[in-house]
């Protein structure tokens, strides 16, 4: 046992440090990271939304979780991570305070095609913590604002502690041809910022057309599910969605077995996928 | 073709031992053959079947130490543990080698290769010792192996009179080959080794037609989820990582990253963060595990992740059994009825 290698690998982690936490919500926050060697900042100069990473709370393990940053707009890569009341490492990683050492393996998997969904509008459906990747689509296209159509965004959580990025909100609905709609399971009296029960009454409340329309949606699989069922009955076909799936992946890189779906990986062959594919696979993600 | 007498091999053996770990078959009671390191020649033994564990452990180790993490005040370090003694398998059964070849085609060959894995690779060059017969529950040879294959070792030995014929199958072998007392007997046949009866194996092709027959259900009824059979296989590489605390004190705390091995047929391991399960009956998870070594592995990746050693007929507490399930499917993509 020697120490005699310290070039990079696949699973050998950047290593960074916390810039900055935020508060996102009950037992979400964001992190903010800034890594530390130039190789790290050299592999992450261009990632793409959809992209995903490996967090490592040194000494707690580490876990992946959707990148929720875009380059152009932050030098510091994000990530909101959700508390798991038997997570050891989304609870070490929310004892971390600003100044820890942190660490980043990826940037990881495929992304959203932003370029092939040019010119069409655009419809983001996040189902709680399902947000935090769809955030780099949604800023991209803030970004990029006059390559896409309208943008309408379903934000959806069990209760309105779960709705996360709230303290953007108001920078989405100010953008032009842009639509925010919210949605708890359950509205406390003193919440009035949208209304009571699942995304997809949202969604056929919301109405959007299918014509030159692309749907984005990342949630849980059961919502995923009942997303594109509700698609369909607005005229949807499932070439016209865009999927991003989980796995309790260990590698990221199509070794460790975990997220298989039949033959393919979620993390090599995705996480981002037409709901048509996805149709497709041999085992169903439900 | 190459001989060497018994005494010369355990010389060389002797002489390989200083120089490496020298692992070999040994008897570690009640008549269990595990390959484990020699610090003793007598223990070696060249009169077993298959050992109970396959050699994957020491390429792939149960519990693998894959990085040093020191944590000093606010600053961490990170120290890879890569195998630094070279390392020979002596022995070692043409099925068991046979199971690298489906480690070096995931960990190897499908970009990123796994630093880890590819040192110990280069470190470990292996001496095979054909098999005299086919045992019961064997069918290396249906799957692509054999008892006598010398296509996945360095070095081949096959007990021939009061020696061996010496097949060197790679560049690593001849070197190794080299500190040994060899002779050329260029008469010298290698002996006809009887097969077990071939069980089919369905192309890959055919078995997605399959995926949704109740013969799967019906074989999870009977499954434990205790996941030894993915434990004594040779070729199954599921994988978890942790984080664990070794030693901390005075400003200083260290963790390894572990890596230790997983099963497919573990009740929680499809399980995802907001707590769904899309494998949560077991006849998913048995489909899974076969579907895997005979269908997505030889897709994604070339080589079946079967070797036929039968290690998971006798270990499964319930008899299921990989080479029933073989010719089970078979029967089913003729469309005959079977039952589990």
């Amino acid at each position: 046992m020697t120490e005699h290698n310290h070039k990079h690998h696949s699973m050998r982690p950047y290593l960074g440090r916390l810039a900055g936490i935020k508060e996102l919500g009950t037992d979400i926050r964001l992190f903010q990271i800034e890594l530390a060697d130039e190789a790290g900042k050299e592999a992450f100069a261009d990632y793409k939304p959809g992209q995903f990473g490996f967090v490592s709370a040194f000494g707690e393990g580490e876990a992946p979780f959707g990148i929720t940053s875009i380059p152009a707009q932050s030098d510091l890569l994000e990530f909101a991570i959700h508390r798991h009341p038997h997570g050891k490492t989304t609870q070490g990683l929310h004892n971390l305070s600003v100044g820890d050492p942190i660490g980043v393996r990826g940037p990881l998997g495929n992304s959203f095609p932003m370029e092939d969904i040019k010119g069409k509008d655009i419809i983001v459906l996040g189902g709680g913590i399902g947000g935090a990747p769809l955030r780099p689509v949604i800023k991209t296209v803030m970004e990029n604002r006059d390559d896409y159509g309208t943008m309408t965004i379903l934000w959806a959580a069990r209760n309105p502690g779960l709705l996360i990025f709230t303290d953007e909100y108001d920078e989405w609905r100010d953008a032009p041809r842009t639509e925010l709609h919210l949605t708890v399971d359950n509205k406390p009296p003193d919440w009035d910022e949208g209304d009571e029960g699942l995304i997809t009454a949202l969604l056929e409340k919301v109405n959007p057309g299918p014509e030159n329309a692309i749907t984005i949606t990342c949630g849980p699989p059961i919502m995923i599910h009942f997303v594109a069922l509700t698609l369909k009955k607005l005229g949807f076909t499932l070439d016209q969605m865009l999927v991003t799936l989980e796995g309790r992946m260990h590698c990221g890189i199509g070794k460790c077995g975990r997220c298989n779906l039949g033959d393919i990986f979620v993390c090599t062959d995705g996480p981002v996928f037409y709901h048509s594919d996805v149709a497709e696979l041999l085992e169903s993600f439900l | 073709m190459k001989f060497i007498t018994h005494n010369n091999l355990l010389a060389w053996l002797g002489k390989l031992k200083e120089e490496r770990t020298l692992i070999a078959p040994q008897d570690v009671g009640k008549g269990h053959i595990h390959y484990r390191p020699v610090s003793d020649m007598d223990a070696i033994t060249f009169d077993y079947t298959r050992p109970d564990m396959s050699a994957k452990e020491f390429l792939f180790p149960q519990t693998e130490r894959l990085m040093r993490i020191e944590k000093r005040g606010d600053e961490v370090t990170l120290h890879d543990y890569f195998l630094e003694e070279k390392q020979v398998i002596f022995g070692l059964r043409p099925c068991d080698a046979h199971g690298f070849l489906a480690f070096d085609a995931l960990f190897l060959e499908q970009d990123p290769p796994d630093a880890y894995y590819a040192r110990r690779r280069e470190m470990t060059t292996l001496v095979g010792l054909s098999c005299p017969e086919m045992w019961e529950n064997c069918f290396c040879g249906s799957v692509g192996g054999g008892p006598d294959d010398p296509s996945h070792v360095d070095v081949l030995l096959t007990a021939l009179g009061d020696g061996y014929a010496v097949q060197v199958t790679t560049p690593k072998g001849e070197a190794l080959l080299a500190s040994a007392n060899v002779q050329e007997k260029p008469d010298l046949a290698l002996p006809e080794i009887p097969q077990n009866d071939p069980i089919p194996i369905l192309p890959t092709g055919e078995w997605p037609a399959l995926f949704d027959n109740q013969y799967w259900a019906r074989l999870g009824e009977r499954c434990l989820s205790c996941k030894l059979c993915t434990y004594v296989c040779p070729a199954c590489r599921c994988f978890d990582l942790r984080d664990e605390e070794v030693l901390s004190g005075a400003g200083l705390v260290i963790h390894d990253r572990m890596r230790v091995w997983d099963a497919c047929t573990a009740p929680n391991y499809r399980t995802i963060a907001g707590g769904h399960n899309s494998r949560a009956v077991k006849g998913q998870r048995i489909r899974n595990r076969y579907y895997c070594k005979f269908y997505y592995y030889p897709e994604d990746f070339g080589p079946l992740g079967c070797v036929g050693c039968g290690r998971c007929i006798e270990a499964c507490p319930v008899n299921i059994d990989i080479a029933e399930m073989l010719v089970a499917v078979s029967d089913m993509s003729q469309g005959q009825e079977v039952s589990a």
